[in-house]
């Protein structure tokens, strides 16, 4: 197909009739400014051949002139197969479809509507959009040869266009009838499997799920019930176990038996030993015992007979130190009589010490007591003039009137307040100075002070008054001077108020006048200091005390010497020596004390003589008495073990006989051992033992048998659920599902195999079939860029991948090419595509403002490459540089603004 | 003296082998149970011998126990039974149930030792463990001699195939024992032994209903007649089972040998009576898959249980009808991949997914498709 011409009307900035064409058969450069329809023309175009004439919605709506109420409209003009067509169509308002046939040079409606709508879409392999605008996925063939400003990268190519592709490349890939059992295959893999390989779950799993799930199921009941048997296993083993273990329990009890009875027999025979023995045991003890008696008292009868001879000599021994040790206490008192008697002698001296210690201490009180009286009368005289000067002084205060500090500032705030306000006064008055020339009289008319006055020359005369002054010269003039009036009254009130106030606070002083004032509150103040000094002094005389007191202690210290004085009259003339007196007082109490502990001494030694002499008296009677009641006790003892009625020869025949009676006793214990030895052991023991364990084993035995008794219970009730019989039934489902699962599963796996084969041929003859495009389009870029950028790899729907430089050891994807490099590859591919679908036939490729990323050296290789391509298609460049199109030989330009301009009326 | 010789009855069996029919197969054998009292009475038997497995295991089913003591109780001769090793006499096994003290006839030989029997005396070796390596004769006392001399155990007689000594009775037992007949039980199979006389004193009677596939001559009881003490005993096998084990091994060349394989299958006598094993192998002409579909519904729909096994078949590598009807391309290449490698040794599948019968499979699958959509 090649396009003959394209006529827009009603069509964003065409708004009028515009057509551009015809178009030559090679190159067709279509150039203009931005903005003035290049792209809308390809979109006219596009939508012309794609889009259904009725469809509606904002995207057409745009396509109206901005403020015109226009249909849009596109006529194409165009051959296909040798054969002229022409469309027309009108989109919105009266939408239409019409398509002309050129027969015999014009053109005639072939069909419209829908029918032309699809006629032309067919044309391309497009796909209807069913409704609304086509979209490059409808477009078929167009997706290669028309290519939006921007939009040069192949996109991933959709519908029949890859198979159109395919077929065109001359090679069948499936065959007739191919797609429909590819279909058939694919449903039948997608009955099993989703469409990422996953085998299906839920609902629509298939039924081998739900069979390996109940597969699962019984294979967990199959677990359960091995258990269970293997329980029954346990239990009937432990059945077994408990029965052999009663069995032997029983057999040890029965061997025990015997044992133990002739473990009781020897235990009977030994113990009949053991009381014989203990029997012999017994007599000799007893004999041992009666041996040891007789024999005891023997020598306690020989011993008491000593010990009574003994103790009576030492009696007769202390009665004769006893009267020895009485005279000789009969000395000792009278020694320590004297003795006694002397020492209250010597005491009797104690009253002369006494004495002359009271003299002492009464001078000294004396002597203390004169020179206190001194003091106290002293003192009682200086506290007299203190109060007098005080009595002074306050009187010469009292008759004294005189403004304190306070006063005084009262004072001169006032005066200060008056004279300010006289200021104030003076201030406000009007003041004449008249300063005469001349000797002569004045009247002063209205003034402070009215009345004549002489006036002399120089000498200046003051005037002052309110609120006129009115002074009349005689012979000279009558001088007025006026002023402010009202304020000079208030201000003359305000003085005598302040002079009222002074005159009431200097009133008492008898003065006013604030020097004298001064001088009376500096007398005044004078005063009081000299009654505060009075007044301290006495204070410090009295010291807490009063005058009274004093004069009582004054008082009871006369009366102290007064007393003594009558005791020692001759110290009323004289004062004593106290010290003399207290140093005698000392000399004489030390003599005194000397000779009553030397006498004290003499006491006490023949005090303390006599009480040990009679001390040792009674210690001797003491032991007298005690031994008195020895001889007592030993004569006593001795007749109690004489009184057995034996004399000593017939005691010493009875223990001979009681120790051969002894000695029969200990041979028969002696001949009795002989035959224990005989025994290891005490025989009791092991008897009593064995019983232990025959009771033990019965134990065992009775919890075996109990033991038993429940297991055997439990491997009854066990037995009664039949669990091999339900492992059958359980086996036998799951071999019988897993025989179901298998079979399954084959189908399964083969629709998997054959599905999976088919997509790997395809994919192989595919492969095959994308090189002649991938070498064509490498071709191309190599002249392009150079052999440098390698190969083209394309994808299974024929969009560029990547490309495999010659130098690197893998592919590098588009993204990593260069925005010119990038652009030139989808060039070459796009060229490449159009080649293979045009074949024989020449088809139109629209390339809008592409290459705007190519330098000028590859622009122009790009430019001889479309030139060579233009014997095969229809290219139709749009683009603002027309210029760079230049070097197209065969190339035929359109200057759309210019068609514009031609149009305007 | 005539008895009936019967052993290895397995009831309460498992049979996954054949899965959804287990409960048939289990069936089968009470019933040949049944056959076998009615042997005895119909021969004349004066007492029957049961040696041992008379249960598949002492787990079975206690309502199976008392079935069987029912069938059992219903005999007009006494009925001998040792336990064997899959229901040795051990706590809980089935002889523990109390049907066996309430049947008269019945007597199970729980010791060995002597017991007195019609006409002679019965030496029973009751097996008491799954497994001994014991031999379980050697207790009879040769030189007791009274009248005839019966055994009655349960085991393996040396030189058949086994891993390990189980339950050995030696070949000669008989002899050396003394006995007149020493009736065995454990092999399946109806199984006889001569002493260096040549005479027959020692057999397997096998079990009385056929357990599995390819287990030979069973489903029998004997009959022994013995005139006197030392002459020949005279043993005869009688059927007693009722179900046939049929396995079908054919070779497929050619599109007229599958007809032929249901031909064969369709001649089977009693088939709700039959389960049959057909086992095909060789090459798969792309054009049988009707045939195929065939015999697998008269299987299917006639046949107590069957199995069809076709994982032996591959489809013929020079065999063009599998790529009839399909179009050049992709298909046709894909059906030739998968031919091949359907045809591939197993050994050399790249996965199981991928193995030769799943690639057959495929084949068929695809070749199923093609039918379909030409149909």
């Amino acid at each position: 197909m090649i396009l003959r011409s394209i006529g827009v009307q009603g069509w964003r900035c065409f708004a009028d009739p515009m057509t551009v064409g015809p178009f030559g058969h090679a190159i067709n450069v279509i150039h203009a400014p931005n903005a003035v329809g290049k792209s809308t023309l390809l979109e006219a175009l596009l939508r012309g051949f794609f889009d259904g004439h009725r469809v509606g919605g904002r995207d057409v709506e745009m396509i109206r002139p901005w403020g015109r109420d226009l249909s849009p409209e596109v006529t194409l003009e165009f051959s296909e197969a040798g054969t002229d067509y022409r469309l027309k169509k009108r989109f919105l308002d009266n939408a239409s479809c019409e398509l002309f046939r050129k027969e015999d040079d014009r053109f005639v409606r072939l069909s419209e509507g829908e029918k032309a709508d699809e006629f032309v879409r067919s044309l391309f392999s497009a796909g209807s959009p069913g409704r609304g605008l086509s979209k490059p996925a409808h477009w078929g063939l167009a997706q290669v040869l028309l290519v939006p400003q921007g939009e040069l990268a192949v996109p991933e190519l959709s519908g029949n266009l890859v198979e159109d592709i395919q077929e065109s490349l001359g090679v069948q890939v499936s065959g007739p009838g191919m797609s429909g059992l590819e279909e058939r295959i694919d449903a039948a893999y997608l009955r099993f499997f989703t469409r990422g390989g996953k085998l299906k779950t839920g609902k629509d799993a298939p039924r081998v799920v739900e069979l390996k799930d109940r597969v699962q199921e019984l294979e967990r009941e199959q677990r359960g019930i091995l258990e269970e048997l293997e329980v029954f296993d346990q239990a009937s083993r432990r059945v077994e176990d408990l029965r052999a273990e009663r069995a032997q329990a029983k057999r040890d009890a029965e061997s025990l038996d015997q044992e133990l009875a002739k473990a009781r027999q020897e235990a009977q025979s030994y113990g009949k030993l053991v009381t014989d023995r203990d029997l012999k045991q017994e007599q000799m003890k007893t004999a041992s015992a009666r041996h040891a008696e007789l024999k005891q008292r023997i020598q306690g009868i020989e011993s008491a007979r000593k010990e009574l001879a003994r103790a009576r000599e030492e009696l007769e021994r202390l009665g004769k130190d006893t009267s020895e040790r009485v005279k000789e206490l009969t000395r000792l008192n009278a020694l320590a009589e004297q003795a006694k008697s002397h020492l209250e002698e010597v005491r009797k001296g104690r009253q002369g010490v006494d004495k002359a210690e009271r003299d002492a201490e009464n001078a000294e009180r004396f002597v203390q007591a004169g020179r206190h009286l001194a003091e106290l009368q002293g003192l009682l005289k200086r506290i007299r003039e203190a109060a007098q000067d005080l009595e002074a002084g306050k009187k010469e205060l009292a008759g004294t009137v005189a403004p304190d500090a306070k006063a005084l500032k009262a004072i001169r705030k006032a005066r200060t307040a008056r004279d300010e306000a006289q200021v104030r006064l003076d201030a406000a008055l009007i003041t004449l100075e008249i300063v005469p020339q001349i000797n002569g009289r004045m009247e002063i008319l209205a003034a402070e002070e009215t009345g004549q006055r002489e006036i002399t020359p120089g000498t200046p005369v003051l005037v002052k008054g309110a609120p006129e002054v009115v002074v009349n010269l005689e012979g000279v003039a009558r001088i007025r001077a006026r002023g402010p009036a009202g304020t000079v009254e208030e201000l003359r009130e305000e003085v005598n108020k302040e002079a009222r106030n002074l005159e009431a606070l200097t009133a008492g002083f008898g003065t006013a006048d604030m020097d004298q004032l001064e001088a009376k509150s500096e007398h005044y103040h004078r005063i009081q200091q000299k009654v505060s000094d009075a007044q301290t002094r006495l204070d410090t005389l009295l010291s807490n005390t009063t005058a009274e007191e004093i004069e009582q202690e004054s008082r009871k210290t006369e009366r102290i010497i007064e007393e003594i004085s009558r005791a020692y009259p001759p110290w009323a003339g004289t004062p004593p020596d106290a010290d003399s007196l207290r140093n005698a007082a000392r000399e004489i109490k030390q003599a005194f004390v000397s000779c009553v502990e030397e006498a004290e001494l003499k006491n006490e030694k023949a005090a303390q003589a006599f009480q040990a002499a009679n001390v040792r008296i009674a210690k001797l009677q003491a032991e007298h008495d005690l031994l008195d009641r020895g001889v007592k006790s030993i004569s006593e003892r001795l007749e109690d073990m004489q009184k057995d009625g034996m004399d000593d020869p017939e005691r010493a025949a009875k223990l001979s006989g009681i120790s051969l009676e002894w000695d029969a006793a200990r041979s028969g214990v002696e001949k009795l051992e002989t035959e224990f030895s005989r025994f290891q052991d005490d025989p009791r023991l092991l008897a009593e033992r064995l019983e232990k364990q025959r009771n033990a084993i019965q134990d065992q035995a009775s919890n075996a048998l109990e033991l038993l008794k429940k297991e055997e219970g439990r491997l009854e009730q066990l037995a009664t659920s039949g669990p091999y019989s339900a492992l059958s039934q359980v086996e036998e489902q799951i071999a019988e599902l897993k025989t179901q699962i298998d079979t399954e599963e084959l189908r399964i796996n083969a629709i998997r195999l054959l599905r999976d084969t088919v997509l790997h041929c395809k994919a192989k003859i595919l492969s095959d079939l994308r090189k002649p495009v991938e070498e064509s389009a490498t071709r191309m870029l190599q002249r392009i860029a150079g052999t440098r950028i390698g190969s083209v790899q394309l994808a299974d729907s024929f969009n560029p991948q990547a490309v495999t430089p010659r130098m690197a050891s893998s592919d590098v994807t588009l993204l990593d090419l260069s925005g010119g490099e990038k652009e030139q590859v989808h060039l070459a591919v796009r060229l490449a595509l159009a080649e293979v679908l045009a074949g024989n036939d020449r088809r139109f490729l629209v390339l809008d403002d592409i290459l705007t990323a190519t330098d000028t050296g590859r622009l122009a290789r790009v430019l001889s490459i479309l030139e060579e391509a233009a014997q095969r298609l229809q290219l139709f460049i749009l683009t603002c540089h027309p210029e760079r199109y230049r070097g197209l030989a065969e190339a035929d330009f359109y200057d759309l603004e210019e068609l514009l301009i031609s149009i305007q009326p | 003296m005539k008895f009936i010789h019967t052993a290895d009855w397995q009831i309460g069996m498992r049979a996954a082998h054949v899965g959804a029919v287990g409960g048939r197969i289990r069936e089968a054998r009470l019933e040949a149970a049944r056959k076998v009292i009615e042997v005895a009475e119909a021969q004349g038997a004066e007492f029957i011998l049961l040696a041992g497995d008379t249960f598949e295991d002492n787990g079975v089913d206690r309502v199976l126990v008392q079935k069987v003591a029912d069938i059992l109780g219903k005999s007009a001769v006494p009925v001998y039974i040792i336990p064997g090793n899959h229901d040795p006499l051990v706590p809980g096994s089935v002889w523990d149930h109390p049907a066996w003290g309430e049947q008269e006839k019945i007597r199970v030989l729980k010791a060995p030792e002597p017991v007195e029997i019609p006409g002679g005396t019965l030496f029973p070796c009751p097996v008491l463990e799954k497994h001994s390596r014991k031999d379980p004769t050697a207790w009879i006392d040769a030189t007791q001699k009274d009248g005839l001399r019966i055994g009655l155990a349960h085991g393996t007689v040396e030189g058949m195939p086994q891993v390990a000594p189980d339950h050995p009775i030696p070949r000669d037992a008989a002899l050396r024992t003394g006995l007149d007949y020493l009736a065995l039980g454990h092999w399946h199979s109806t199984a006889s032994y001569e002493d260096p006389a040549g005479t027959v004193r020692m057999a397997y009677s096998g079990t009385h209903e056929t357990t599995r596939f390819g287990e030979r001559d069973s489903g029998n009881a004997l009959v022994v007649e013995i005139p006197g003490p030392g002459a020949p005993p005279t043993v005869t096998p009688l059927k007693t089972g009722s179900l046939a084990w049929l396995t079908l091994d054919q070779e497929i060349g050619q599109e007229g040998d599958l007809a032929r394989v249901r031909a064969l299958v369709e001649q089977a006598e009693n088939p709700d009576k039959t389960l049959i094993e057909v086992r095909l192998s060789g090459f798969l002409p792309g054009s049988v898959g009707p045939e195929l579909g065939r015999l697998k519904e008269v299987l299917e729909s006639r046949f107590l249980y069957h199995r069809l096994d076709t994982d032996s078949l591959r489809p013929a590598p020079e065999d063009e009808t599998w790529l009839e009807g399909l179009p050049q391309g992709v298909l046709r290449e894909a059906a030739l991949h998968l031919r091949e490698l359907a045809g591939a040794e197993p050994a050399g599948a790249s996965s199981p997914e991928a193995s030769p019968r799943v690639a057959a499979q495929a084949l068929m699958e695809l070749y199923a498709l093609v039918q379909g959509s030409e149909s």
